[in-house]
């Protein structure tokens, strides 16, 4: 048996060093690119989103290399993504790849027996115990913690960089370190070192650049090619963002904490009251910190044709109406071209800078003519 | 006080359970018509971009209520009698179609689960308050609405007996493809893109002028989707899923039409994944799927339609000659 899943962000890299540590052969994926893309687009239905068609070339590339089984996360809805798994095995069969399907499905749909016999399904092939099995998982976790740290880290500092983008080469290199670690204490050895190669850059601490928070859908979040390496874009304009959905993220909410969705179920949010399936009320939870925390721009991203972030959206329009949130929603499909985001982007930092100076020409902090 | 009913979306579905719900509550019900260009053009504006036609439909609907009503309803639609969901911008509504203030003049946006009673009536009886009548008024029209909902529900779950009065088992049904007069279609889709016939152009009048004859299969069996579902990997959870993929294999399997016809609005989330799983069960039968959106040139659709029924006449012709 060997194991395959579909590429989401760095999951290559964590599902490597687990699986290697329990002793499971795994095959992974091509990395997400325009070609692949293209390819993906040819074999899927014409509306579906953008994930599913990356994900058709990452299963079929998998399928060349010898892969045989798929282990997919799916939901119960009201979101395609629980949808995906059958779509998926149908596309496939119809290109030749019969995979065996492992759906790791949610609690209320499938029962907690038959997701325990699904996951056994998933380690059958490994030869270690169940306490190597868990210990190995815990260890995989504090790697994502711990990069994912450093990501964050990343993102808030580089714009204080005295050699521009020095943080975000040490973020690349730390990546590029972990793809190839040998196993997983070498993994985080790797993420301590670039660590303190962060800590010790010389930062500019007078600047005052734009913070921004950047939210949406989940895929778009966490895979760097499905948002037009969005965070590369912002780093270069010289921004300071945060962005709280990732793969660490989504483990916290669904695995560790199984009543994640109920808790966020609780959460009172006047705008959006109840979860409409996928990750809609999270996005507009994240959004209103905005004021609390003096955030001075949102992004919003998510693929075309996603349900529950056109709610989102029709939200944050409403706000933006009202209540002047500064928001740009950025829409992706399966265009190559990036000097339209680009140049939107660059509008958005632009504009928040100018609107920044007129509140401090306003309010008599500066005077307007000379910049003094 | 005054009440306005939009008249789209799931409204002609569940129209019979509406109107006797109000009717019982003895209160002023406006109901906003047939869609219409107004209606359409007040959708465009005011609705973000992104959303589909039946969303920019609904909330034209809305604009124009708003105008003239103190409330309007907008349900929050979480899951439908059988507990299946629909799409999430239904469990959405109220936040799509309502920017900035206008949600606190919504009714009935409180979660609805229509297949869990107790639940039900309690939303309704809390969000009826607002409407000031009496408890006991809107109990009874709860009570008589339930009624209704459970006709619907008996209609579904019936043996063999029903299906005459579900419209499946018309005259032509037993015979032969070469043998009938005109081409048969399953006319397939959301409800609300079938039913509303502005949205689609008056469909079902151009193909009786093609000479298609049309079956909806209106009200659907349960035993026949359970039969058809089977084989897949996971139950699927959106009721229009399991509708049209149930209706197309049971229809497809008894043999008495000749092609399908699956009525879609652009960038519909959910048909995206109807679409290609009927496609997957149906080789090489004759689909034609037709996207609707607010273009309002008929040009392209007629032309759609003429070829598909040309399509059908001749390998109905080849049938019947060569077999």
């Amino acid at each position: 048996m060997k194991l395959t899943f579909p590429r989401i962000g760095d999951s290559h890299i964590y599902g490597r060093l687990l699986f290697q540590e329990i002793g499971i052969d795994i095959v992974i994926p091509a990395p997400n690119s325009t070609e692949g893309l293209e390819r993906g687009s040819a074999k899927a239905p014409e509306d579906i989103c953008l994930p599913f068609k990356i994900m058709i070339d990452n299963l079929l590339s998998a399928w060349e290399q010898g892969a045989d089984t798929v282990v997919m996360p799916a939901t119960m809805g009201p979101c395609r993504l629980g949808e995906y798994g059958e779509l998926l095995a149908v596309v496939l069969r119809k290109q030749g790849c019969d995979y065996r399907w492992i759906l790791l499905d949610a609690l209320s749909a499938v029962g907690s027996k038959e997701l325990l016999h699904r996951l056994g399904q998933v380690v059958e092939g490994s030869p270690c115990r169940k306490r190597q099995i868990l210990s190995a998982l815990s260890e995989t976790y504090s790697i994502i913690k711990n990069f994912e740290k450093l990501e964050a880290e990343v993102r808030m500092l580089s714009p204080y960089d005295c050699r521009r983008g020095a943080s975000k080469s040490i973020l690349r290199n730390c990546r590029r370190g972990l793809e190839k670690a040998s196993d997983i204490s070498n993994a985080l050895e790797i993420i301590r070192e670039s660590r303190r190669e962060l800590e010790e850059l010389d930062r500019d601490k007078e600047r005052d650049p734009l913070r921004f928070l950047v939210t949406g859908e989940i895929y778009t979040q966490i895979d760097a090619f499905g948002n037009h390496h969005v965070e590369d874009i912002l780093m270069d304009l010289g921004v300071s963002f945060e962005k709280s959905i990732s793969i660490g993220w989504w483990i916290r909410n669904t695995i560790l904490n199984p009543f994640g969705g109920m808790l966020s179920e609780a959460k009172k949010n006047p705008l959006m009251p109840h979860r409409i399936g996928g990750y809609a009320k999270e996005t507009v939870n994240e959004a209103l910190r905005w004021k609390k925390e003096g955030f001075d721009g949102i992004i919003q991203m998510f693929p075309v044709g996603c349900m529950p972030e056109i709610v989102a959206k029709s939200v944050f329009d409403g706000l933006a109406k009202d209540e002047g949130l500064p928001v740009l929603t950025i829409v992706f499909d399966e265009m190559g071209g990036e000097a339209g985001y680009l140049t939107r982007i660059e509008a958005f930092v632009d504009m928040l800078y100018r609107k920044r100076e007129m509140n401090d020409v306003l309010s008599g902090n500066r005077c307007g003519v000379c910049k003094h | 006080m005054r009440i306005g009913i939009p008249e789209a979306l799931l409204f002609q579905r569940y129209e019979p359970i509406i109107r006797t719900f109000f009717n019982n509550l003895e209160v002023d019900v406006v109901y906003s018509g047939p869609s219409n260009q107004d209606i359409l053009e007040r959708g465009i504006k005011n609705c973000v971009d992104e959303a589909c036609l039946p969303m920019k439909l609904f909330q034209g609907h809305v604009s124009k209520l708003e105008e003239e009503c103190d409330k309007v309803v907008v349900p929050r639609l979480m899951k439908c009698e059988f507990g299946d969901s629909i799409c999430p911008k239904f469990s959405g509504l109220p936040e799509l179609v309502g920017k900035g203030n206008s949600q606190g003049r919504f009714i009935f946006s409180d979660p609805l689960y229509l297949n869990d009673r107790a639940k039900l009536e309690k939303t309704v009886v809390k969000q009826g308050k607002q409407l000031e009548v009496p408890k006991e008024n809107l109990i009874r029209a709860f009570r008589a609405a339930e009624a209704a909902m459970n006709i619907r529900k008996a209609v579904y779950r019936a043996e063999a007996d029903f299906a005459g009065a579900a419209g499946m088992g018309e005259s032509e049904e037993t015979k032969k493809p070469g043998e009938r007069k005109g081409s048969r279609v399953a006319l397939l889709g959301h409800p609300y893109n079938i039913s509303d016939s502005f949205a689609n152009r008056n469909l079902i009048n151009k193909l009786k002028r093609l000479g298609i004859e049309v079956v909806t299969g209106e009200d659907p069996l349960e035993k026949d989707f359970s039969m058809q579902l089977t084989g897949l990997m996971k139950a699927p959870y959106w009721m229009f899923y399991r509708e049209n993929f149930g209706k197309a294999g049971a229809l497809l399997e008894s043999g008495s039409i000749d092609g399908i016809l699956y009525v879609s609005s652009f960038c519909c989330g959910t048909d995206s994944v109807i679409i290609e799983m009927i496609k997957s069960r149906i080789d090489d039968f004759p689909m034609l799927v037709l996207k609707i959106d607010e273009h309002t040139a008929e040009a392209g659709i007629d032309t759609r339609l003429e070829a598909f029924s040309e399509l059908l006449e001749r390998r109905r012709y080849h049938e019947a000659h060569l077999s």
